[in-house]
């Protein structure tokens, strides 16, 4: 289940009860009936941890390891990332956890010239440009970066081939891959608006990739320099094309 | 637009050179810096040799060099948006643009290809006003500028699109015109598109969630509407937001929290009671609630505030009444100048009374004193009845213009009290004749609407 929350707005989280009810259930005896609390705040959210006993983790998935420790009874500890999974544990091994999306952090924009930003006119659809999804729109947009024609947008296990071991967090799967754009279409460029999406529709899907392509390209949220963030290009194919430049 | 105090103190090596005073741009030499936007520096210049025409002028630099063709192409893109409406929709609140080039720099290779556009130089900007308190200033004048820039802009179907105080630019005279229509749009149907960008802090809830379509992102000319909103309670609020926050993103979060109906809208109570209730309708949260109120029926509210006896005191009131020069939609004949005073003079009404008088009409507002073209803004209304308030029942369809000329027979001293734009205010009013045209043939020109007292009798 996907719960979307707006500024200002809070979800609570456990076990559940008809007199300690949740708007996201976590079904293990181990987790109190409360557990815990997240709310949106200006940009990010924040975490109270209801638990007497237990810490909450909050890992960041793309930061090779990065986390934070939420100790019990902690009310509203900010939470920096734009991935989050908050981990809580059980008296098993396995761990129960779900995941927090902040997609509407900003960045400045490269070409600003510095000083205040305050008043300034900035881009409204800002990219981390650190993130996966960064890069494997990067790589969407690789070949008319490279040619400045109009070739075809690259297929997912393209993608994967081309993003093969250069990720710091390990193996990207197709079906990650596949969410990175989903993620760049719904919650990032926002295409089409959220309600007229239909997923699963094969050829939806496609029309979906040469979108987020040609706003990405037009608006320059990615531009010639982002290259460089791709691995380097192997075989005498692409080589060539690179001399041809 | 902010000083350039960190581009001029420092050569950090950005890629930003600044142009020292002295410097020849095209026709014009550089005389020292303005400001700096996004990706343009601002310089005042003035004409190279003698060059006859305008004296002080603004320069705006848009640098390309270096740029990828993406990039540069954003900014022929913006130049293109400005120069397109600089050509297009010339109003005396609008800043003019006099000319563009492309610069050949052979010397500075970073200027080289550089969009120019000659600006109409201002004196300062409304961000600078406000940040020094504005306590002496006519604030209401300043709101009613901005209105009638932007009822310019819609009728004219554009949207400026990012409407800020650093954009509302003020002349010696504190005369109020817009700039920067780098992301102005022209309204195709009832949408214009612009690239994705903008200033958060005048972003409206819709915008927030807004998709980002082919041509950009989707803009109405409400969304101007909510940015004067949010101008109007910094103008009054002494710079404050309604929104609380203590940075664009917090105060972004707020206006999200309203537009969807989980926040109330909390006000500064600096802000005056007729200046609240504008401005609440201008940040009505959604765009329907707030497509009722367009530039052009605020500038009828505030000049109906600004004419009604009593402004500011008695609010609801001023709201309903409707100014003499707001009304320039209404039907009805108009009185031609030439006519009025070519007219022979008037008969006297009765046996013995005075001989015929005229009384000249006077126009507070600076801007319409200086203009000939009868442009329907300048206009000035007449009342039916002078012991009446002096509102849209009570005023003739016939309007007059500074300079006009106009017959009066008698006059009374206890009507009702007028305040005009300088504040001065008078009982008094003239009865004048009116020439031809639909009933009725007289009507009535407050006291304060003329500069000579001639002697007159009372009027039965």
């Amino acid at each position: 289940m996907t719960l979307r929350l707006g500024p200002g707005e809070a979800a609570r989280f456990g076990r559940g009860s008809t007199t300690a009810p949740v708007e996201l259930r976590l079904d293990d005896p181990a987790i109190s009936r409360l557990a815990g609390e997240i709310r949106v705040v200006d940009d990010h959210w924040q975490l109270t941890n209801h638990s007497t006993t237990h810490s909450y983790l909050v890992e960041n998935p793309e930061g090779a390891g990065e986390y934070l420790r939420v100790p019990p009874r902690r009310v509203g500890a900010p939470i920096p990332f734009e991935f989050s999974r908050v981990v809580l544990p059980t008296r098993g091994d396995v761990t129960v956890s779900f995941q927090v999306f902040a997609p509407d952090h900003l960045y400045l924009d490269p070409d600003a010239m510095g000083g205040p930003w305050g008043n300034s006119t900035v881009t409204a659809y800002s990219l981390n440009e650190t993130a996966t999804y960064f890069l494997v729109l990067v790589a969407l947009c690789e070949p008319r970066l490279r040619d400045q024609s109009r070739v075809a947008v690259p297929t997912t296990p393209r993608i994967v081939e081309r993003l093969g071991g250069h990720l710091a967090g390990g193996v990207l799967t197709a079906r990650a891959v596949s969410s990175h754009i989903d993620y760049l279409a719904e919650e990032k460029l926002r295409i089409g608006g959220p309600d007229t999406h239909e997923p699963g529709q094969g050829d939806r899907r496609n029309g979906k990739r040469e979108e987020i392509v040609g706003l990405a390209l037009r608006f320059g949220l990615v531009r010639e320099e982002h290259l460089a963030l791709l691995p380097p290009l192997t075989g005498a194919g692409g080589r060539e094309r690179q001399a041809a430049r | 637009m902010r000083p350039p105090h960190a581009l001029w103190d420092s050569a950090d090596g950005d890629g930003t050179e600044l142009l020292p005073p002295g410097s020849r741009v095209g026709d014009w030499v550089v005389t020292g810096p303005i400001g700096a936007g996004g990706w343009s520096t601002v310089y005042a210049a003035r004409p190279a040799g003698s060059r006859p025409g305008r004296a002080r002028v603004a320069l705006k630099v848009m640098p390309t060099a270096g740029l990828a063709p993406l990039q540069a192409r954003r900014i022929v893109e913006s130049a293109r948006r400005e120069v397109e409406l600089g050509r297009g929709a010339g109003h005396p609140r609008l800043i003019g643009l006099l000319e563009s080039f492309v610069l050949t720099s052979p010397d500075r290779p970073s200027l080289e290809g550089a969009i120019v556009l000659v600006m109409e130089r201002a004196a300062g900007s409304l961000r600078e006003l406000v940040d020094a308190g504005a306590h002496e200033v006519d604030r209401g004048r300043l709101v009613a500028g901005i209105c009638e820039g932007l009822a310019h802009l819609h009728r004219s179907g554009w949207v400026h699109a990012d409407l800020k105080p650093e954009n509302v630019l003020l002349g010696e005279d504190r005369s109020v015109k817009l700039s920067d229509f780098g992301l102005a749009t022209e309204l195709t149907g009832t949408h214009g598109h612009v690239p994705p960008l903008g200033t958060l802090d005048y972003f409206p809830p819709e915008r927030w969630r807004a998709p980002l379509g082919e041509l950009g992102v989707r803009v109405r000319p409400t969304a101007d509407i909510w940015a004067l909103g949010i101008i109007i309670h910094e103008v009054f609020a002494y710079g404050g937001s309604p929104f609380p926050g203590a940075t664009p993103m917090a105060r972004g979060a707020a206006v999200q929290e309203y537009g969807q109906g989980r926040a109330p809208l909390r006000m500064d109570q600096a802000v005056p009671p007729f200046w609240r209730a504008l401005t609440a309708d201008c940040l009505a949260p959604t765009h329907e609630a707030r497509a009722p109120h367009t530039a052009e029926s605020l500038l009828v509210r505030i000049a109906a505030h600004r004419e009604a006896p009593g402004a500011g005191r008695r609010g609801a009131r001023a709201r309903a009444a409707v100014l003499a020069t707001a009304l320039y939609g209404i039907a009805g004949a108009t009185l031609s100048s030439d006519a009025v005073r070519a007219g022979p003079p008037a008969p006297p009404d009765r046996a013995g009374a005075a001989p015929p008088r005229t009384v000249q009409v006077y126009n507070a507002e600076r801007d319409c004193r200086g203009r000939a073209d009868r442009a329907p803004r300048c206009s000035l209304g007449l009342a039916i009845d002078p012991v009446r308030p002096y509102t849209a029942e009570n005023v003739v369809p016939t309007r007059v213009w500074h300079g006009d000329v106009l017959g009066t027979d008698c006059q009374v001293r206890d009507g009702e009290t007028i305040i005009d734009e300088e504040d001065r205010r008078s009982t008094r009013w003239f009865r004048v004749r009116l020439p031809s045209g639909p009933e009725p043939r007289t009507a009535w020109l407050p006291a304060v609407r003329a500069k000579e007292r001639p002697a007159l009798p009372e009027c039965p």
